[in-house]
């Protein structure tokens, strides 16, 4: 007999209280509803777990800055919590929760907009730029935010399901609302922009960094 | 290693912008954000998480509030209305009425407050800003402390009489005696001082300096004087303040504006004089926010971040509830686990009922757990078991104590503790755990493990510990043979 004692012992390992994982944890999506909907606590608490983190993934990747996520991730629940009654099940959960998110990001992305237009008109100060992040990852990140906020939101949705929350492309033609062959046309755009911004930027900064040495 | 299929080839640039993608794609927030998040969600009421008529409703109704309010502030008046609060009392009909005023708080709270002194409720508690204010707390459950604050210092009670005085003028000396039961003083994470019957503490200068132990020795017989004439520090007449009025929050609007403004003139000049002699750190610079700690956070500024939150802990309110949790956070975050089960005990017993207080049970079980502090850790999470057996964190937390109790070797403990586990809990990497390791326990103390490896096979034939839990089956098994 092995000795037990040299299992794994799940109290020194990082993650002890992790909340379920993405599509992995609970009982099927709609044990979780019916208990949402008849009011279950726990139901509630499972979905919230479950989603999430998803939720503040996309809202990331869409743009919305850190110190507003947690709020716009409120946000979406609340909206979740008002319209469960009348979600039909037509569509996965995830889904749906996706299209909440994908509505509330663009409507605050609108905001942010007038916000900083209003600012400038109001010759306020513009917000400071983020503090520079040794992090190489960091940087990374903050590359790839640039780039995707200067795609349409179209062709921002789009690229963000299919790239970074890794959703099929019928699921993201289902939350952005139109045909399949549009999403993969939309997709295809937004890759080409992506690239070339990229490409421009990089170059840039790599000739940048040359004239710096020289 | 990326698997994506775009953006392919091998140049620098289409590397970098799969590297950020991937990067993009781990971007999850950690388990602490998404139990605040659960915390603000689940306490919201239902109305306003239900109901859009509601707003409609609400914002008509605030804005007629409002008008009045307006009105009522405008209107020209004369005031005479005697002075009253929900929770005052009549001054005492004794021959020191004249001079001390006595008030009725939150709790059976009773306040003596002299004539100089002011006090002003807070969310939180009261807070002593001027003069001289005896207390006298009716004993109060465990974890439900009685807190007073002066200046930066925060005195705790759990049912005691006792006295708190500011200094109204110079360095503002804070002094604490007590009369019956146990107070504790501190500032910030540090407790100063624990003062039984007839002890005395005070923050002589410089700032924080730590209670003074022997010279509360020697100046027994002197305090005990004191204590005896139930007069607190006597101000010079020249330095206390010649308005008459005793002040809280609740009692503004009963005064005259005259005196409001006389009142705030004369408070502004005493802090232009606090300001002058002594600096004051723990007072929140203005423009610090939540949303400029978070942005320090997000920045990786770390020490910024916790700078912030320690000024608006020092505030009331939401906000400084927040704070005072996300300092513990903070904390863990750089690694001082300590620190940061420290923080969410102040936490705890500043904010016993607060909106966080269950974040703040699992974070301390949580971080103890992971810092090998079984012993704490285990006290915390049966406590948190006993304490709550409606709480939606219950598997997690019977989880967690099935598992200390298994590493102390205690079996049979750790299978009633999984057992409760998998009852309470609806997510299943836990109830998937505490299966196995429920199995596993049982398989040591010999009753009915190998069924129960089985039940757990069954239940999760891709599940994590199958092999382990395959292996521990065909052992098991040849040994029994």
């Amino acid at each position: 007999m092995p000795n037990s004692k040299d299992m794994e012992s799940p109290v020194n390992t990082p993650g002890v209280l992790r909340s379920v994982p993405s599509g992995k944890g609970g009982g099927p999506d709609h044990d979780i509803l019916a208990g949402c909907r008849d009011g279950d606590r726990g139901a509630w608490r499972v979905l919230f777990d479950r989603y999430s983190p998803i939720v503040h993934r996309f809202l990331a990747s869409f743009g919305v800055p850190p110190e507003e996520r947690e709020d716009a991730c409120q946000e979406v629940f609340v909206a979740v919590y008002r319209s469960l009654t009348h979600f039909r099940g037509d569509a996965r959960l995830s889904t749906w929760i996706y299209r909440i998110a994908a509505r509330y990001a663009s409507r605050a992305a609108r905001r942010r907009r007038v916000r900083t237009m209003l600012s400038s008109m109001l010759l306020r100060e513009p917000l400071p730029p983020p503090a520079p992040d040794a992090s190489e990852r960091t940087e990374r990140l903050r590359m790839l935010d640039e780039l995707i906020a200067k795609l349409s939101p179209k062709k921002k949705l789009v690229l963000v399901l299919f790239e970074i929350e890794g959703l099929p492309i019928e699921e993201v033609a289902q939350i952005a609302q139109c045909p399949e062959n549009t999403a993969w046309s939309r997709l295809h755009y937004a890759r080409a922009e992506l690239m070339a911004m990229a490409r421009k930027r990089l170059k840039t900064k790599a000739a940048g960094g040359r004239e710096g040495n020289a | 290693m990326s698997h994506r299929v775009w953006p392919d080839g091998d140049d620098p640039i289409a590397a970098e912008v799969r590297r950020a993608l991937d990067d993009a794609q781990q971007r999850l927030p950690d388990n602490v954000t998404v139990r605040r998040g659960w915390a603000a969600f689940d306490a919201r009421p239902a109305g306003r998480r239900g109901a859009r008529l509601s707003w409609f409703a609400g914002g008509m109704a605030s804005t007629a509030a409002l008008a009045l309010a307006s009105a009522a502030l405008l209107w020209p008046r004369v005031v005479q209305t005697p002075e009253r609060s929900h929770v005052a009392q009549a001054p005492v009909a004794s021959p020191a009425s004249a001079e001390t005023r006595r008030l009725t708080l939150e709790g059976g709270v009773e306040a003596e407050l002299q004539r100089t002194s002011v006090m002003r409720l807070e969310g939180s508690g009261p807070r002593v800003e001027d003069g001289a204010v005896r207390f006298k707390v009716p004993h109060r459950r465990p974890g439900h402390p009685f807190v007073v604050r002066a200046e930066r210092y925060r005195v705790i009670v759990l049912g005691t009489k006792f006295g708190v005085a500011v200094n109204g003028a110079g360095d503002r000396r804070v002094d604490v005696d007590v009369d019956e039961g146990v107070v504790e003083v501190w500032n910030n994470d540090v407790r100063l001082a624990r003062l039984e019957p007839g002890q005395r503490w005070n923050s002589t200068p410089p700032e924080g300096a730590p209670a003074d132990r022997d010279g509360t020795e020697k100046n027994r017989d002197a305090a005990d004087k004191v204590i005896e004439k139930y007069e607190l520090p006597v101000m010079a007449p020249a330095k206390a303040p010649p308005s008459p009025v005793v002040e809280t929050s609740l009692q503004l609007r009963s005064d005259t504006r005259h005196r409001r403004s006389s009142m705030h003139q004369e408070r502004k000049e005493r802090q232009e004089r606090q300001v002058a002699v002594v600096a004051t750190p723990a007072r929140a610079p203005a423009g610090d926010s939540p949303a400029a700690a978070r942005a320090a956070l997000a920045a990786g500024d770390a020490p910024r971040a916790l700078e912030i939150y320690r000024a608006l802990a020092q505030k009331t309110g939401p906000v400084a509830e927040n704070a005072a949790y996300e300092i513990g956070r903070v904390l863990n975050e750089r690694g001082q686990s300590a620190a940061a089960v420290t923080a969410w005990r102040r936490y705890r017993s500043d904010y016993p009922a607060g909106i966080l207080r269950v974040e703040a049970d699992v974070s301390i079980i949580e971080t103890l757990a992971r810092a090998s502090e079984a012993d704490d850790a285990l006290a915390e999470a049966t406590d948190f078991l006993r304490r709550r057996p409606d709480s939606e964190r219950r598997g997690e937390i019977a989880r967690v104590a099935g598992d200390l109790y298994r590493g102390r070797g205690d079996c049979r403990h750790a299978v009633g503790a999984y057992q409760v586990a998998l009852s309470a809990s609806r997510a299943r990497d836990v109830l998937e755990a505490s299966s196995f390791y429920r199995a596993v326990c049982l398989v040591r103390t010999g009753e009915g493990g190998v069924e129960a490896l089985r039940g757990y096979l069954r239940s999760y034939p891709d599940g994590r510990f199958k092999r382990q839990a395959t292996d521990l089956v065909e052992q098991t098994t040849k040994t029994n043979h």
